[in-house]
């Protein structure tokens, strides 16, 4: 069922395994943040400042790799649909 | 078992008391699972065939189809780093399928065997990376532009980090969950409850063990190609 094409992965299983990983590198980059900058506060004697710092930091990390994640899911449905419909819109990459 | 529901009966609560070495559950299902892997390997190199046949032609359909996938996205050099990927894709796949057997528990339904893996995972594709290009594999950190460079490094650190906790937690969340939905229904409708499940639950299982796969491989391919 998953290993229908010559023992190929399967479209669904590629579209279900993406769809299980969006979401959660969000809340572990905020986490990752807020730990480096709680150690690092402790180590260097700055509390609260490199903990805000790093926390926000965490959290624009975290909304980084989802956004790329999804250009390139994006980049991916383009390529399947790119033979049909020509180019669509002018990314540069 | 680490917190939560507690398993009711394990085969491996048994064989310790036998053993009297006080090993926690997940071990001795990790090493069944290795002696799953290992006895079927052994087996087949022992009658190799030209032409395959039953189990072989099983694992040649599975492995190639694997091995066609990651050198469609990795490129030639994807064939170099292949037996590490499939070999983390089998041995989590069998770990995630032991905890469907009754009485047994799934060893990845545990952190500290996630968090390993994670944890090879992580050094490994950085050391894919830095046997790659070398000093110059400091430029997958900094970004397209040099002026936010110093930003970029400590972001690109951040995320990097958050990899392996992010695999750990996402095979542990999901494993473990489908484990006490299973030892739940169990209590509630012992058997009429269990079984649909399981269908639901080996689609699960191995969607998490492709993840894992396919998320080694996307990492690699970070490391392997060109910064910007």
């Amino acid at each position: 069922m998953l290993f229908s094409n010559q023992g190929k992965p399967s479209g669904a299983m590629e579209i279900l395994s993406t769809a299980g990983t969006i979401g959660l590198q969000l809340v572990t980059a905020t986490f990752v943040g807020l730990a480096m900058g709680y150690f690092l506060d402790e180590w260097l004697g700055t509390s609260p400042w490199l903990l805000i710092v790093f926390l926000l930091l965490g959290i624009v990390a975290g909304f980084r790799d989802v956004f790329l994640e999804a250009r390139r899911i994006q980049r991916r449905s383009e390529g399947d649909h790119g033979a049909e419909s020509g180019p669509r819109g002018s990314d540069p990459k | 078992m680490a917190a939560g529901l507690p398993h009711p009966l394990t085969y491996s609560v048994i064989i310790d008391e036998k053993l009297g070495l006080g090993l926690p559950p997940h071990v001795y299902y990790m090493w069944m699972a290795m002696i799953i892997l290992l006895t079927c390997a052994l087996m087949l190199r022992g009658r190799l065939q030209l032409v395959p046949g039953g189990m072989q032609n099983v694992f040649e359909t599975a492995i190639g189809g694997l091995e066609d996938f990651t050198v469609a996205n990795l490129g030639e050099e994807g064939r170099r780093v292949f037996p590490f990927l499939c070999s983390m894709f089998i041995f989590i796949l069998v770990m995630n399928y032991i905890g469907l057997i009754p009485g047994c528990d799934a060893a990845t339904a545990n952190v500290n065997t996630n968090a390993a893996m994670a944890l090879c995972v992580f050094l490994y594709y950085n050391y894919i990376g830095i046997k790659k290009w070398g000093f110059g594999y400091i430029k997958h950190f900094m970004g397209p532009m040099p002026a936010l460079a110093p930003l970029m490094l400590v972001l690109e650190t951040v995320s990097h980090i958050a990899r392996p906790l992010s695999l750990t937690l996402r095979l542990f969340g999901n494993i473990r969950g489908e484990e006490i939905v299973l030892v739940l229904l169990f209590v509630l409708a012992p058997v009429l409850g269990t079984l649909p499940m399981y269908f639901l639950f080996i689609l699960g299982k191995t969607i998490q063990a492709f993840i894992f796969f396919m998320l080694t491989m996307i990492y690699l391919k970070g490391s392997l190609e060109h910064a910007h």
